[in-house]
């Protein structure tokens, strides 16, 4: 029994746990949302393409469409090559 | 007057879906109106077997969608308390076989028999969950004071949002003492998180399971703080919206914090 009273007056690991799953939920939630389907993602890049192509002409096989996560900013990236542009 | 949908939905499973679905429509009923409770979770139906009708089936969802028979010869009468049905769900279906054209058709013509239809929606966001929702005029969102329940709900509130439905959250299984300690999210900390208007706060509680064990409605139990907790957030949905919402307290006698802190309880 002395034991289990030493470690109830020492051990505060438990305690104050919630704090740490409020912080790590909050931060999960925003991770989350962040996430994008494979399919949404498809459209955006036939949407970036179809309004790049009126003023580029661009390598429509060699492109890359991607979310890049950092450590508090996430941010949309495309990536391609021109060919040529577009006169008007 | 026509009836209203409310769907109980959680995403993860395990958190009070069913007990929620048979305690807020025994209440419902209780409070007298005419309610039916149904059981989506196809393939793996339990709420017949928490509120005692299990041996009572003969027809189920499945069959009233698929026009097999009536919704009055699926929808099993409570004995105990006036004014409540059950559907139950189909065993050996699979959970793909409603679809939610069926759904809809149904949901109609229940609308126009019932005051209340609750929807108890399997765990889960796949064809179960679209086919509990796409009917339902609210929606009652289910978490647990722990990180994957609150997060599989947020989960489940955007999807509601993407339909235009604004659900609201109950929090089951709050353990007052351990909130009070810090071990426990608070259910304040869980509105924090998601932001969400709140129906309801339900604590943990022996006679769920025990209740459970009996098929016996837990709002029957006069003693159970989650029976009352449900009666609570059945009073509101029945239009006493200014019902103030009542967070579970535990009782500390200074004589139990004592022997608290020298393990003597615990």
């Amino acid at each position: 029994m002395f034991s289990k009273l030493l470690r109830k007056l020492t051990s505060q690991d438990k305690k104050n746990s919630k704090n740490e799953a409020k912080k790590r939920l909050q931060f999960a939630l925003v991770y989350d949302k962040l996430e994008i389907d494979d399919s949404t993602l498809k459209d955006l890049q036939n949407d970036i393409i179809q309004v790049i192509s009126r003023y580029f002409d661009i390598d429509k096989d060699s492109l890359s469409l991607e979310i890049e996560r950092g450590e508090d900013k996430s941010a949309l990236v495309f990536n391609t090559p021109i060919l040529n542009m577009k006169r008007r | 007057m026509e009836g209203k949908i409310i769907v109980i939905t959680s995403g993860k499973g395990g958190v009070g879906k069913t007990t929620a679905t048979s305690s807020i429509g025994a209440a419902l009923a209780m409070l007298g109106n005419r309610v039916v409770v149904i059981d989506m979770d196809i393939g793996l139906r339990n709420l017949d077997v928490i509120m005692g009708l299990e041996n009572r089936i003969v027809f189920n969802i499945v069959d009233v969608v698929n026009n097999r028979c009536k919704i009055s010869q699926a929808a099993i009468k409570d004995r105990r308390i006036d004014n409540l049905f059950l559907i139950p769900a189909s065993q050996s279906d699979n959970k793909d076989v409603l679809t939610t054209k069926g759904v809809e058709r149904v949901a109609k013509k229940l609308k126009k028999e019932f005051d209340f239809i609750i929807m108890d929606s399997p765990a889960g966001i796949e064809r179960g969950f679209e086919n509990s929702v796409v009917s339902a005029d609210e929606a009652l969102v289910i978490c647990t004071p722990d990180v994957s329940a609150i997060r599989d709900a947020d989960r489940v509130i955007g999807l509601l949002y993407s339909k235009s439905i604004t659900p609201k959250l109950i929090v089951n299984r709050i353990e007052p003492a351990r909130v009070a300690r810090g071990e426990m999210l608070s259910h304040q900390d869980v509105l924090d998180v998601l932001s969400i208007d709140i129906a309801g706060l339900v604590p943990l509680d022996e006679y769920v399971l025990t209740s459970s064990n009996m098929g016996m409605p837990l709002v029957l139990q006069k003693e159970s703080k989650a029976g009352q907790a449900f009666t609570r957030i059945a009073r509101r949905l029945n239009g006493e919206t200014d019902l103030p919402i009542e967070v579970p307290t535990h009782r500390t006698g200074m004589w139990k914090t004592i022997s608290k802190k020298f393990g003597f309880t615990k």
